[in-house]
């Protein structure tokens, strides 16, 4: 890409670079206006003139949102289902992927072709409501951490992980009499630290931001994760109209406060823990993509 | 009987690795595998108290009955057209953002953009979903740059003309950038003397991206488009249930959010299982359907 560039080329570049910061902007300003407007005063709001700086500050939205019990159980409620899933998801993973890669395990090829088949076949929606409810797991624990726990897809990939390892590793640890549970812990898990953290991570994420399961499996209010009271703030509380309202209206007004501040706060609190590790998160999401792509 | 032996010899031998399969594969036959038994209800009258087994069968009762519920072929329909818009709009967009980030020439600059246009991906739909309500109220930001055109405030959510662009164009702002990894990957594969030949042929830009980056990235762009057809009918229905409303229903309602509000709220098990049987059974047709025409076209196929 030496000397001599047209300018047509040279306009190109001017061009993408454009693009590029309109992208960016694009990208980042519904979250600093989300965070702005949780910052402001209520005038401001419902003139509809803040951007990405608060307007007449104000933080009673934080203080209203801090103030409902609901918001430290959804918290605590999703952090207990982020860790019970992602520790059942690791442990029986890689449990389960350790003897697909033995050679002469006689039945390989029986769990191999098991696990295959749930990838293109499933029982749907209804049917699995309708064991998990025979099952009496409606409305515990257990539902938000086991039934999803272990996917074929994942167990496939941790077994192509484990098959990079060299086999002499194996071979010679046998010859020391190790059994397999203590070659797996002591030889394959300490080798797959990159692949664990990144799993680690892929759950854990994917269980702080679900909300759908426990919104069918789930009834009782004091389980719900953090983002199902998320969904009923946004959602199904309505601040503006209604009879039972007026007092909270008349005490929105008296502090200059609009819905919208205890609704975007609430979302910066949701937002907060995902924010904080993202640029640890990001990279190893993307190492996670590249793992299920050279698989897949 | 002497084979027989070696294996149950073998087994016993092998016993801690079943030991290890044991957790997993438990939770994959009870949560995979049951439901599956469980589809059969879709052709018969279901009782609780008899169970599955035990109800009685109707046969194609309510597949029929699919067939002549208006409602539930408005929601195929919506699924069907949702599916193909977004197939349509939502599957180049991080193939050109891919060829784009490819042609920045400062790595830092790349790095950064990058990385922003990831973060949609990690915030979770409900949060999406009450930004976009925040964004197209009537003092939102949708309608200040509707005014900007001098036209009247639009009320968004409730306009079913409105609802797909909407579902649509959210997608692809939360999916572009980290739908880039793959191409991005692929494209690094590119042997560096090969821009340096085409240099030296004078190639345009158009040319080099036409003629090098391309080709490195078909068979990445195909196997992504297998699964994407098949998954035409796999609408993010939890998306669409945080989006609509009885107003949008003519358009926005699709085949996951009627499941969820017919079977789990109105309880029609058996109607709900034979619908989303149907569907599966559609999906299926279509992942090997493109999987098939894939191999015969470009020969790249998943197997």
């Amino acid at each position: 890409m030496v000397g001599k560039e047209g300018i047509g080329s040279r306009m190109f570049d001017l061009l993408n670079i454009g693009i590029m910061l309109l992208l960016c902007v694009v990208m980042l300003y519904p979250f600093l206006n989300v965070i702005a407007v949780s910052l402001s005063n209520s005038e401001h709001i419902l003139r509809g003139d803040v951007t990405i700086f608060p307007r007449g500050f104000n933080i009673g939205g934080y203080s209203y949102i801090f103030k409902d019990p609901f918001l430290y159980s959804g918290y605590v409620h999703s952090i207990i289902y982020a860790a019970g899933s992602t520790l059942f998801m690791l442990t029986f993973t890689s449990l389960m992927a350790y003897p697909l890669t033995i050679a002469d395990f006689v039945a390989k090829k029986f769990f191999a072709i098991f696990l295959v088949i749930t990838m293109f076949f499933s029982g749907g929606m209804i049917p699995t409501y309708l064991l998990i409810r025979s099952l009496h797991l409606l409305d515990t624990y257990w539902v938000m951490i086991i039934p999803g726990c272990i996917s074929a897809f994942n167990v496939l990939l941790f077994r192509s992980f484990y098959q990079s390892i060299p086999a002499d590793l194996r071979e010679s640890a046998v010859i020391d009499g190790a059994n397999d549970i203590q070659i797996l812990s002591r030889i394959y898990l300490p080798l797959s630290k990159p692949l664990l953290a990144t799993f680690a991570l892929f759950g854990i994420v994917g269980s702080w931001n679900g909300w759908f399961e426990a919104l069918i499996y789930l009834n009782d209010e004091n389980k719900y994760p953090l983002q199902l009271i998320l969904r009923k703030y946004l959602f199904t509380v309505s601040f503006g109209n209604g009879a039972g309202t007026q007092a909270m209206q008349a005490m929105l007004a008296q502090l200059k406060m609009d819905p919208r501040n205890i609704q975007m706060a609430i979302v910066v609190i949701a937002m907060f823990p995902i924010m904080l590790i993202y640029p640890f998160l990001q990279k190893y999401f993307v190492k996670g993509v590249m793992i299920g792509a050279v698989k897949g | 009987m002497a084979g027989l032996r070696t294996f149950f010899g073998k087994s016993w031998n092998q016993r801690y690795l079943f030991l290890m399969v044991l957790p997993g594969f438990l939770i994959v036959l009870v949560f995979s595998y049951f439901p599956m038994y469980g589809i059969q209800i879709a052709f018969k009258k279901y009782s609780a108290v008899r169970g599955i087994w035990g109800s009685e069968w109707v046969g194609l009762k309510y597949f029929i009955m699919f067939y002549k519920d208006p409602t539930a072929l408005r929601v195929l329909k919506n699924t069907l057209l949702l599916g193909i818009y977004s197939l349509l709009w939502g599957f180049p967009a991080p193939i050109i953002l891919a060829l784009l980030f490819n042609e920045i020439k400062n790595s830092v600059f790349k790095k950064v953009v990058q990385t922003i246009s990831y973060l949609p991906h990690f915030i979770s739909t409900v949060i999406i979903i009450g930004i976009v309500r925040t964004f197209t109220e009537r003092e939102g930001l949708f309608n200040k740059i509707v005014s900007l055109f001098g036209a009247d405030p639009i009320v968004f959510l409730s306009e079913p003309s409105w609802f797909r662009t909407l579902f649509i164009s959210t997608n692809i702002w939360q999916g572009i950038g980290f739908g880039t990894i793959l191409y991005l990957a692929a494209l690094s594969g590119v042997d560096p003397t090969l821009y340096d030949v085409a240099n030296i042929d004078g190639a345009s830009r158009w040319r080099k991206v036409l003629n090098i980056n391309w080709p490195h990235i078909k068979s990445t762009t195909i196997i992504l488009l297998i699964f994407s057809v098949s998954g035409i009918l796999g609408t993010d229905f939890q998306k669409v249930l945080l989006l609509y409303s009885p107003d949008t229903y003519e358009v926005a309602d699709v085949l996951g959010t009627f499941l969820y509000r017919e079977g789990i709220i109105g309880a029609r098990f058996e109607y709900t299982t034979a619908i989303g049987l149907f569907q599966s059974v559609v999906a299926f047709i279509l992942l090997v359907g493109a999987n098939l025409i894939s191999r015969k076209v470009s020969e790249t196929s998943l197997w």
